[in-house]
């Protein structure tokens, strides 16, 4: 058996330099959480609260001014597709079709050969509805395929921890649905550390297993709830409508609601 | 107009053309056969040109060949294998069609130079010969011409090529690394503001073999078309493509080969095509001035000898060959661009 991952953040602090003035921008300040493997982990806040910032730092792709990251007891040195992030753009390469822009991680890696990756392509392709789109552009697909591809072109890598920043932000009501249940049943066969950060609170609910409710300026953790709804939820039950008053008022909403 | 379609099957397997078909106007009685009428033009209009040409008593003293003739005869014989080409073809009908009007204007340019040369002498020799003289010329000094044409294509691919090359590597090496424009754009903006023609004295004096010199200042034209569209195409791109790329697992050199470059061809081509302008521009500048080989040197050549129609065969030589380098260059961007379809336009 393999041994369970785990994402830990110990006292992280991130501030950024601003182009104009001396001051810095302190975006997070003394952030601390641990995530294991089978944890959904949903990150609501107002906006410019660091959920992003987060994402990034866990990602690689931007270092902790202070405190530490680490995955399976490592400090994370930089970027490596065992993490894997999807971003609320789709970031698909224009210039490759459909089945380029899937196989570009293994053509960086030189993994494109292993023919047991042939087979995981169809089956991701299949799953996604893209396989008979395999040679359009990204400009030809929907906003909701465009974003089923750049979620399994970062699956394909089975990352220890994927990192979803607003993937669903920029869609309809109908395909979000569709593609959250599509988000569960992904991390429900991966059993992965997953991390999203939306600013649909029922969409946090729905998903997560925890909820972690941040606060801005500077962004730090206002709460971290255990959700222990069972699966599959329902969006209407008054338990569902109980844990949506709560996250409401501790985000300064809903005051007036009582 | 309804349309109905009973079989699903037919819209399931639709091609560009029955796409393009159904989603026009139907086209039927009239339409349909002013459509081919208009293919027919250049036909028609070809003709008129031949009429033209052998039955208009020529200006006094004026004489003439028949290779003019053989010429018209063998344009119309051309326009007349395109309709039949068209009549049963679909999709070269549609081009065809686009096409036919500016076909039959040629024919109709060609008779009008002709009258007012040959047959009225409104345009006078000998800076205004006829067709037919400046076709005889360019059969008659065919050797030539054609050994003046290779070595223009030679110094201008030797030129262009290198440029472009080391344009690229300029280009990506500045916008990837801030240290190296840092050194670098101070000399590209200073270099680019010389207009390359100016060049050419200089190095003609300086270089070992007009030869060398001459693929110089093309180059140097080139290079800065190239080195200036790379960075501009590199410095647009959208970072979060750097960021999507690194947590797929791209290393900073895969960034450069495998994100910045793509992106950046669109500029690129740009940039080629301009660079190509420059390249043609400069050639026939050199090849005028100094070089004593080429199209350039030919045309001024004749020019000084007063050899108008061997002048204008040689021009007639060069305008068809940089439009069809121009056509392949075409050709190659539009193969390079097609992810952008629908995007840009
Ligand atoms: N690259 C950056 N440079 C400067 N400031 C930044 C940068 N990225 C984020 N910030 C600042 O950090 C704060 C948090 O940003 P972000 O993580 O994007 O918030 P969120 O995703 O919660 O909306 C904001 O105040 C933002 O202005
Ligand atoms: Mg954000």
């Amino acid at each position: 058996m393999m041994p369970a991952n785990i994402l830990e953040l110990n006292h992280v602090h991130k501030s950024f330099a601003r182009t104009e003035t001396e001051n810095v921008t302190q975006a997070l300040s003394d952030i601390n959480f641990t995530v294991r493997d089978g944890e959904f982990l949903s990150i609501v806040g107002p906006s410019g609260c660091g959920k992003s910032t987060i994402m990034r730092l866990i990602a690689g792709l931007i270092f902790p001014t202070a405190g530490t990251i680490k995955l399976n007891g490592e400090v994370i040195q930089g970027t490596n597709p065992e993490r894997g992030m999807v971003f609320q753009k789709p970031t698909l390469f224009p210039w490759l079709t459909v089945e380029q822009n899937l196989t570009f991680s293994a053509r960086m890696m030189n993994t494109a050969k292993r023919s047991e990756y042939k087979s995981e392509v169809e089956r991701l392709l299949e799953m996604a509805g893209l396989a008979e789109f395999r040679h359009d552009f990204p400009h030809q697909l929907s906003g909701g395929m465009a974003q089923r591809l750049a979620l399994i072109r970062t699956m394909i890598n089975q990352p220890k921890v994927f990192l979803l920043d607003e993937p669903l932000g920029a869609l309809d009501a109908f395909t979000r649905m569709n593609m959250q249940d599509e988000l569960l049943r992904l991390w429900q066969r991966s059993g992965h550390i997953v991390l999203m950060v939306t600013h649909d609170i029922d969409e946090a609910l729905y998903l997560g297993t925890r909820v972690l409710v941040m606060a801005p300026r500077p962004g730090r953790i206002r709460a971290d709830l255990v959700n222990d709804m069972s699966y599959p939820r329902s969006r209407t039950s008054d338990e569902f409508l109980h844990w949506r008053k709560r996250v409401l008022e501790m985000l300064d909403f809903g005051h007036n609601f009582n | 107009m309804e349309r109905n379609f009973n079989s699903s099957d037919v819209l399931d397997h639709l091609t560009r053309e029955r796409l393009a078909e159904l989603e026009s106007a139907p086209r039927r009685g009239l339409r349909l056969f002013c459509d081919y009428l208009v293919c027919f033009m250049p036909v028609v209009f070809g003709a008129l040109a031949l009429a033209e040409y052998l039955l208009v008593p020529n200006l006094k003293g004026n004489t003439t060949t028949s290779t003019y003739t053989y010429f018209i005869i063998a344009l119309t014989l051309t326009a007349a294998a395109a309709f039949v080409l068209a009549l049963v073809r679909q999709k070269f009908f549609y081009v065809l069609r686009h096409k036919a009007p500016f076909y039959a204007f040629v024919f109709a340019l060609l008779a009008g130079y002709d009258y007012m040369t040959l047959k009225t002498g409104t345009l006078v020799l000998p800076y205004f010969p006829w067709a037919d003289q400046i076709l005889n010329a360019m059969w008659q000094d065919r050797a030539y011409l054609l050994d003046c044409t290779l070595n223009s294509l030679k110094l201008l691919f030797t030129g262009y090529f290198s440029g472009a090359f080391l344009g690229l590597l300029t280009g990506t090496a500045c916008g990837c690394s801030k240290t190296i424009d840092y050194w670098v754009s101070p000399f590209t903006k200073l270099i680019g503001a010389i207009p390359s023609p100016t060049w050419i004295p200089i190095v003609m004096v300086i270089a070992s073999s007009l030869f060398a010199g001459s693929v110089f200042i093309i180059a140097l034209g080139v290079w800065y078309a190239l080195t200036i569209a790379t960075i501009t195409g590199i410095r647009n791109i959208d970072h979060s493509f750097y960021d999507a790329a690194k947590t797929l697992g791209a290393k900073p050199h895969q960034l450069v080969l495998h994100v910045a470059l793509p992106f950046a061809v669109p500029n690129i081509l740009q940039g080629l095509t301009q660079g190509m302008s420059s390249a043609c521009l400069v050639l026939i500048t050199a090849e005028m001035v100094g070089v004593e080989s080429g199209l350039g040197w030919y045309v001024s050549w004749q020019k000084s000898w007063a050899q108008y129609g061997k002048m204008y065969a040689a021009i007639v030589v060069l305008c068809v060959v940089f439009v069809a380098v121009n056509w392949g260059l075409n050709k190659i961007r539009r193969r390079l661009l097609r992810w952008q379809e629908g995007v840009t336009q």
